[in-house]
């Protein structure tokens, strides 16, 4: 797993349908768009999630979108958010409170959901660095989801069926996201409903869009020992039945 | 050593501590884990008292005056009455609140944003090969979850096809989840030799 690492292999990457179409999405938007991007992960899923907020941050950067980043996850998320979107917004050039603003984090994500919808300002008074919201000019224009473009959700738990299930089906806003691999299969049945329009999968989902983007980074870099992992791990299952079958035909034979 | 490194070596420790619980149960391990414990707590704390208590209730009720706020003030004081026997009963008035507000918005939830839409995307693409295998899926898995009836004859037989559809749906589930350990593992190597030991650049 660690050699792969060192000296990268450089195996073919191949892009699903559902990053192709998030991708197509955000690249759809014009310029000034606003985009809300989630940071709804905790420390310990960084290595799927935290591709997946770069690329998706570097990607509405150049394209000149008005991003409003915000967390519902208590532990981390929020050091992580400052983090990611510091690094990004100093890469392009990006001023706070007129290209992006925080809002940082609010306890209990139904209220949080719903009552954005209604308005922003109720329910995030002031951002994460204590700044009243009526003081940013991009909150200016920014009251409720009839202000957002778009809903990037990056999520390793269950807020992305929140954000579906309120947000998507009570006022509509379109929306995409990128999960953790534990979350991907439950998550396929959205884009079968069209409740989103795209969807990355995990370490791979987060490989596909820093390919797609053009931002080579960890994901693509960890999914060489990915692949040898899986390898490894399809070897050894065909081994193990193929040792069973074996066993098994000469306790009959006996 | 510069702070960053410290921190660095100080998450390269914590890392690598938890990781000898490979080999066996060690003070390293637990160490970590009771460290990680507390510091969670803590910080979980101080971020509910700045963001809920400070920033909604205490700042807007004393210094905006916005006094409707007292209302849900004191059902979160009531809470607390559960740790005196004799009036522990007043908790009941702000747990009512809570679970008839969450029962409330999740039965909408449920009914308006998953189970409408899943049924109406199951039905809509029935002339197509995948839109049959879907329904067909749909309503063998649910006939094997139907248990007022003997599974036998043509019944048995479709619930046998949805015992397929299920592992089938398992299998991809732990393929999944396969992959999101491993990616975990990656992540946590990635660090220790790009962030500490500067192997990679």
């Amino acid at each position: 797993m660690i050699m792969p690492l060192i000296f990268p292999l450089g195996l073919p990457l191949g892009v699903t349908q559902p990053s192709l179409d998030l991708y197509d999405k955000v690249e759809s938007l014009k310029e000034g768009s606003v985009v809300l991007l989630t940071f709804d992960y905790y420390p310990s899923t960084l290595p799927e999630t935290e591709p997946m907020s770069y690329a998706a941050l570097r990607q509405l950067f150049r394209k000149n979108i008005k991003v409003v980043t915000v967390t519902t996850i208590p532990l981390g998320a929020l050091s992580v958010m400052e983090n990611v979107v510091k690094n990004v917004a100093r890469e392009y050039d990006k001023k706070y409170g007129t290209d992006y603003v925080n809002l940082g984090f609010k306890y209990g994500y139904q209220a949080v959901l719903l009552g954005m919808g209604r308005r922003i300002e109720d329910i995030f008074p002031m951002d994460a660095y204590n700044n009243k919201l009526e003081t940013l000019p991009l909150m200016q224009r920014v009251k409720n989801y009839k202000d957002i473009d778009f809903i990037f959700i990056v999520s390793d738990n269950a807020t992305v069926d929140y954000w579906v299930s309120l947000v998507n089906a009570q006022f509509g806003t379109p929306m995409g996201a990128g999960v953790t691999a534990v979350m991907a299969p439950k998550c396929y049945s959205y884009l079968q409903t069209r409740q989103m329009v795209g969807l990355l999968g995990g370490m791979k989902g987060a490989a596909e869009y820093e390919k797609l983007t053009s931002n080579p980074g960890r994901a693509m870099l960890g999914m060489d020992s990915q692949s040898i992992i899986h390898f490894a791990i399809i070897f050894f299952v065909v081994l193990g039945n193929l040792g069973y079958f074996a066993t098994r035909k000469k306790e009959v034979s006996k | 050593m510069s702070w960053e490194f410290f921190g660095t070596t100080l998450a390269a420790f914590f890392t690598l501590s938890l990781y000898s619980f490979l080999y066996k149960d060690n003070p390293f391990y637990k160490l970590a884990e009771h460290i990680f414990a507390g510091i969670s707590a803590g910080y979980y704390v101080g971020l509910i008292w700045h963001s809920v208590i400070k920033q909604q209730l205490w700042t807007p009720l004393f210094n905006e005056r916005q006094y409707l706020l007292i209302i849900p003030g004191i059902l979160g004081l009531l809470m607390f009455t559960r740790f005196f026997s004799k009036v522990s009963w007043l908790s009941r008035f702000s747990l009512a609140f809570v679970v008839g507000n969450t029962a409330g918005i999740s039965l909408i939830r449920q009914l308006h944003g998953m189970v409408l839409p899943q049924v109406r995307s199951t039905f809509l693409n029935v002339a197509t090969f995948s839109g049959i295998v879907m329904v067909l899926g749909v309503v063998s898995t649910l006939i094997y979850f139907y248990f007022s009836k003997e599974h036998k004859g043509a019944f048995g037989f479709v619930a046998k096809i949805g015992i397929w559809f299920i592992m089938v749906s398992f299998g991809a589930s732990f393929g999944y989840t396969v992959m999101a350990r491993v990616s975990l593992l990656i992540g946590r190597a990635q660090f220790l030799l790009t962030n500490w030991l500067h192997i990679i650049k």
